[in-house]
């Protein structure tokens, strides 16, 4: 199935870089390599998941994805149209297929709009639905995420994080995308509910048949559940292959130590497992270092990754990984 | 809410006689002498014969329930007989008298509003009228060319004083290019296009000037409410929803971010009433606040009791009127 | 033929001409409106309920005494034919009483006649116990005030008056509507708002809308006795700000024609008077800045007996050191830094009127530091190290006070210096006006209890006669606890000379007689340097170039001769 499929998104070299400013005249004064020239592409239909560190720029990703940002370099392709530099009204068009749930559901609802409001802004905008038909597809969202329909005349503030979140899934599916980032949408929740959330995700996939870009750096839950999974490390991608692929044999240090700090599912070979201690800090996005990205934590290091940048390369069945090693 | 707001009513009954009693015991230990102003040609015996005429020689406590009679019942009663226009009891009963003009304060407070609320009230609405735009402008295009000339004012009018303001108006429009009058003129009446020009002219000058200042603290604010709200998510989901940009901001994130600066225009709403003291007096308007100045440079401690006094309440009463405003715009807030 | 009789049409139509245009210029309210800006609002239009000098001219315009001072401090004759002499009559041989005779024919504003009842009536209204009259003074003595018929009003003394022209003569002693006032004696006179803002009067102006502190408007008062007059049909008359904008209102925006008490900057002044719109008008009156000498000793040790005469000053007692504080200030430099036009240098604390401006003790204006200095020198004042003189461990060190006030502050820097000079080492205090010249009991700051060892301010006194004013150094005005700290005798001077002149002038009638024995007190008070007199001070106001008919007087209100004010 996978391979019938066509790419829904495609990403080459992406670059956001945030300035900063400083000083009493506000010069800027450098800028935040958050995401540093990453390419990837999603199937149609397919959970692609995205882990790593915080602050390695996995929901600057998601967010220059859905051109939340004004993108510093690079092309990005969603459904066949390049999204990569188009503003204003076109862009508006086109953000119907493409939506994000986000990190924090309480922070993302605006506090003063009751959750009906919430869920049918979109349609006010971009649908020529009469009032009617819209409380109707209100309430058929509320019904699909599990919200009672009578919830809509009530403010954000009256819900659990759970609910909350519900109501940030509703409100991405109001215009039938088929494109879906998740940025964390678990992160906040309580364990007991993570796995409700997840469900219904899983659910809506199918029913709706959405594409996820699934942003976590909880590698269990990517693991249940996506089928693709990419690593980031300090604004690029250090390796992308399949679920399974990834998890049985990493190629990349990072990778590895990564995985090594999960439980793993199979007891006899949990019982083997190794935890990789990554010592050091994270360097600062603004300042990378040169060469490998990861040279100043990476166990394996050897002289070249001080100088010269690894670069992606595909090591058979779609499993690419940037490192000297293995070249 | 309702029952919240009776709550508040009512604690605020002793807070305000507490306030009362402060400000008559302040003003009573302060040194001052009502007869202090006078012609030097007065002789003591007759100042302290004044005095005593002014009620100054019974003890303090009989003179603050004394003002409490002529405030809380006298005048409240006088009001419903000019309201109703109907006479309860005989009709005459001593009310809070000015020493200096030995007229009612009330009657001076009522003479005196129309000049205060027009000049200094315009110049609040002017304010917020001008900040607001300025504020929202200054945060959405952050680090921009206007968002630094909007600091560069907002500084100006936080530092230059308005008296300062005031006469450099003054030199510039009336003495030089005598487009606006010097003096505001309170007897003037509207009553065609030409007087509406004229209230027009000797309005501007005054209420620039307080609009300035009052624009100069309300932007930055407005300003620091707009950046709070525009980095905040639910902006991102705004977006994300595909809403016009023009939306995003003048629905989502402007509404939500007056919710705090509406507080503050609401706090500040006694000080219009309590006049611009500076200014009134720069532009020779007379309103309230030169009502103040004037009692007590001549130490009328009657109408400088009372005045305080009614700012006082309206400190206390728009206090609650802001706290009752953000419980009505932000549903986040329920006081029950 | 035909020539001289051309030469007559027209002579004829000029004359008809000047005839028209003369009725046209002495018609009631032909000039339309005056402005008038004080810079103290007026609160109230009965200078018997406030003797503030803004609410004294403000009413003015509309009541009027029975007899006024011109602008050279002359009685003239208001509501009256005559002015009451001992030499017509009008005033008993004995001084105990003063008979006026009202004009015929003299109409309220609304219309009604004036009668001698009406001057009874506010006699009574001031002299009320309960009253709180603020011009009792004027008052004081009066026995019996009567009608002797409508026109007639005797003034009865309890005691020989030689100058008993207090009652109703100047504008701080005008007469009320007694039908109007009837009813707001006594303690009901605060009742009576609309009384009290809206006076009945006989002046030249009628107040239509009187807001307090703030504007009045008067219009021309129909019943005013000359039917010329006012020029004016309106008058506005504003209040607030202050004298800087008000000069400004008038020198340099025109927007208004009088401005009053422009104590601002003489340059400032000077500056604005340039620009050509107006002039600076400056009268002097009895008004002296002096330094009132402390004889008794101020120390806070001495407890209740602090500043009274159970302990003489240690040192001020010394005439050579009053003296040389005299002698070595500078009062050119004074007058020009502080008042410039609005200033004289004098040398005696009664300057004026003239017939009292004492001619012996010219020279003051001469600085004279090392005459001072030699002065103490000799006294046995010997130099210390530190640059102060002592005498048997008594150091010249000098507390000298006086109000805030930009000037005052100016003085008193520029004198301590020059005191330096002579070794006389001095600290600076000033105190807020409402306080220093209140007569708040629990404060230690007022300038009758003089706790500090001079102290500086300005006096004068109403109308033109001295005796009451001169009368303020004798033994019984000393101010004391005993006494409640009232009195005027600051300097604390008792000298029996000085008591046994004050006593003779009561009993004096004949003016230049009257005169020497104020100057003889003025020379004491001088020559043995118990007050040391500054300045002459005189009021400054601004009068428009377009207004005619304004004359500045410093004896009654400004606003005294405004029924004759017209536009040019
Ligand atoms: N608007 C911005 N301006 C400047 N720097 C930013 C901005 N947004 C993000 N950054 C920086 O970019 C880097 C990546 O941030 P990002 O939020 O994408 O990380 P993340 O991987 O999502 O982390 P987490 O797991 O904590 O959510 C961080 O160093 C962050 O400080
Ligand atoms: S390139 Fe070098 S530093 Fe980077 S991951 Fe590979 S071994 Fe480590
Ligand atoms: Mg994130």
């Amino acid at each position: 199935m996978l391979d019938t499929a066509a790419p829904l998104v495609k990403v080459k070299n992406l670059k956001m870089h945030f300035p900063i400013y400083r000083g009493i005249l506000s010069r800027r004064a450098g800028e935040v390599k958050a995401v540093d020239g990453i390419s990837f592409e999603i199937m149609q239909g397919e959970t692609l998941g995205l882990v790593g560190e915080s602050g390695c720029g996995k929901t600057t990703v998601g967010r220059a994805l859905l051109r939340l940002y004004d993108i510093t370099e690079g092309t990005i392709e969603v459904n066949g149209h390049d999204i990569s530099t188009i503003e204003g009204e076109e862009l508006r068009a086109l953000r119907p297929e493409m939506q994000m749930i986000f990190q924090d559901p309480q922070a993302s609802l605006n506090p003063r709009m009751t959750v009906g409001s919430i869920i049918s802004e979109p349609l006010d905008e971009h649908t020529k639905l009469s009032k009617v038909e819209k409380r109707a597809k209100v309430g058929e969202l509320m019904d699909a995420v599990g919200l009672a329909r009578h919830f809509a005349d009530r403010y954000p503030h009256e819900f659990s994080g759970g609910q909350r979140q519900r109501i940030g899934i509703a409100r991405a599916l109001a215009l039938n995308p088929k494109f879906i980032v998740c940025d964390e949408p678990i992160a906040a929740l309580d364990v007991s509910i993570q796995a409700q959330v997840v469900n219904l995700l899983e659910d809506l996939q199918e029913q709706f048949g959405l594409t996820y870009l699934f942003i976590s750096h909880d590698l269990s839950m990517i693991r249940h559940l996506a089928t693709r999974v990419a690593v980031m490390y300090l604004g690029k991608i250090v390796e992308i292959a399949p679920r399974d692929a990834l998890y049985e044999a990493p190629l990349h240090p990072y990778t590895e130590a990564l995985l090594s700090a999960v439980p793993h599912p199979d007891p006899s070979q949990e019982s083997t497992r190794e935890r990789i201690i990554l010592k050091g800090d994270v360097p600062s996005p603004s300042n990378p270092p040169q060469g490998c990205n990861f040279c100043t934590r990476c166990p394996k290091v050897i002289d070249i990754c001080r100088s010269v940048e690894p670069e992606l390369q595909n090591y058979g069945d779609g499993h690419f990984a940037a490192c000297h090693l293995l070249e | 809410m309702f029952h919240y707001t009776i709550r508040r009513l009512i604690f605020t009954i002793p807070t305000l006689l507490f306030i009362s009693f402060v400000i008559f015991f302040i003003l009573d230990t302060a040194p001052n002498d009502p007869t202090g102003n006078l012609p030097l040609t007065i002789p003591p015996e007759v100042r302290v014969k004044i005095r005593a005429s002014l009620g100054l020689d019974q003890p303090m406590f009989i003179r603050y329930l004394l003002w409490c009679q002529q405030f809380f019942i006298n005048e409240p009663l006088n009001m419903i007989e000019q309201w109703f226009d109907i006479t309860i009891g005989d009709g005459t009963r001593l009310r809070v008298t000015s020493w200096s003009t030995r007229s009612p304060v009330v009657d001076l407070v009522v003479e005196r509003l129309p000049q205060t609320l027009w000049v200094v009230g315009m110049s609040y609405v002017v304010g917020i009228l001008i900040a607001i735009p300025i504020g929202v402008i200054s945060a959405y295009k952050q680090y921009s060319w206007f968002d630094q000339l909007g600091t560069f004012f907002s500084m100006l009018g936080f530092s230059v004083p308005t008296f300062f303001t005031g006469l450099l108006m003054i030199v510039i429009f009336s003495v030089h290019l005598r487009w606006f009058p010097s003096i505001y003129d309170t007897t003037h009446k509207v009553t065609d296009w030409s007087s509406f020009v004229f209230q027009v002219k000797q309005m501007i000058m005054p209420v620039m000037v307080l609009a300035f200042f009052n624009a100069a603290q309300l932007s930055r604010f407005m300003r620091a409410s707009m950046l709070d709200n525009l980095q905040q998510d639910y902006v991102r989901t705004a977006r994300a929803k595909g809403l016009k940009e023009r939306v995003v901001v003048l629905t989502h994130v402007l509404r939500n971010s007056l919710i705090p600066v509406v507080t503050v225009i609401a706090l500040g709403v006694p000080q219009v009433f309590g006049g611009a003291i500076i200014t009134e007096q720069i532009f020779k308007v007379n309103g309230l606040g030169q009502l103040l100045i004037i009692g007590i440079q001549g130490a009328d401690i009657p109408l400088v009791q009372t005045l305080t006094f009614i700012f006082a309440v309206l400190i206390v009463l728009f206090n609650l009127i802001a706290d009752i405003i953000y419980g009505l715009l932000d549903p986040r807030i329920r006081y029950d | 033929m035909k020539i001289p009789n051309l030469i007559l049409a027209a002579a004829g139509a000029s004359l008809l001409a000047t005839t028209a245009f003369g009725a046209a210029h002495e018609a009631r309210g032909r000039d339309g409106n005056v402005n008038i800006i004080y810079w103290q609002a007026a609160s109230i239009m009965n200078p018997y309920l406030s003797g503030g000098t803004k609410d004294v001219d403000a009413s003015s315009m509309v009541i009027e005494p029975l007899a006024h001072y011109d602008e050279n401090g002359n009685m003239v004759t208001t509501l009256v034919d005559e002015i009451p002499t001992v030499a017509n009559g009008g005033v008993s041989a004995d001084l105990t009483s003063i008979t006026w005779k009202l004009s015929e024919g003299l109409l309220w504003s609304d219309g009604t006649p004036v009668t001698a009842n009406d001057v009874v009536f506010t006699a009574n209204y001031c002299m009320d116990p309960s009253g709180g009259c603020q011009q009792l003074a004027k008052f004081s003595d009066v026995t019996n005030v009567e009608a002797l018929d409508d026109r007639t009003v005797k003034i009865t003394f309890g005691s020989a008056k030689p100058f008993p022209y207090g009652p109703f003569v100047g504008s701080t002693t005008p007469v009320l509507q007694a039908a109007q006032f009837a009813g707001c004696s006594g303690a009901a006179a605060p009742t009576c708002t609309a009384a009290n803002f809206k006076p009945i009067g006989t002046g030249p102006f009628v107040v239509s809308e009187f807001r307090a502190n703030d504007t009045i408007t008067l219009t021309a008062n129909p019943n005013y006795r000359d039917a010329t007059k006012p020029a004016f049909a309106t008058l506005t008359f504003k209040g607030g700000g202050d004298a800087a904008s008000a000069a400004r209102a008038v020198l340099e925006t025109g927007e208004f024609d009088y401005a009053w008490n422009l104590q601002i900057a003489p340059e400032i002044l000077a500056q604005m008077e340039a620009k050509g719109m107006g002039t600076v008008l400056s009268g002097f009156g009895p008004l002296v800045e002096r330094l009132m000498i402390n004889l008794t000793d101020p120390s806070a040790s001495l407890g209740d007996t602090r500043s009274t005469v159970a302990n003489p000053h240690p040192f001020m007692t010394d005439i050579a050191v009053r003296q040389a504080l005299s002698m070595a200030i500078d009062r050119p430099l004074l007058v020009e830094v502080g008042y410039g036009k609005a200033g004289k240098v004098t040398c005696n604390v009664l300057p004026s009127p003239a017939i009292y401006d004492s001619p012996n003790n010219a020279g003051c204006e001469i600085q004279d530091i090392a005459g001072a200095n030699a002065m103490l020198d000799a006294a046995g004042w010997a130099m210390g190290s530190d640059g102060v003189r002592a005498k048997d461990g008594v150091r010249l060190s000098i507390l000298y006070q006086t109000s805030t006030n930009a000037v005052r502050q100016d003085f008193q820097a520029l004198i301590k210096q020059w005191w330096g000079e002579i070794g006389i080492e001095t600290e600076l205090k000033n105190i807020d006006a409402a306080v220093f010249f209140g007569g708040d009991q629990s404060s230690p700051d007022t300038f009758q209890k003089i706790f500090a060892d001079l102290e500086m301010y300005a006096n004068n006194f109403d109308g033109t006669d001295p005796e009451a004013y001169m009368g303020s150094w004798k033994c019984s005005e000393i101010p004391s606890p005993e006494n409640a700290w009232l009195g005027s005798n600051m300097p604390r001077h008792c000298n029996a000379d000085y008591d046994a002149l004050v006593a003779e002038m009561a009993g004096t009638a004949d003016i230049s007689k009257r005169a020497e024995l104020a100057i003889a007190m003025n020379d004491i008070l001088m020559q043995n340097y118990i007050i040391i007199p500054l300045v002459h001070r005189g009021n400054v106001s601004a009068s428009a170039n377009t207004l005619a008919g304004v004359k500045l007087n410093a004896w009654d209100s400004e606003l005294w001769n405004i029924a004759d004010w017209s536009r040019k």
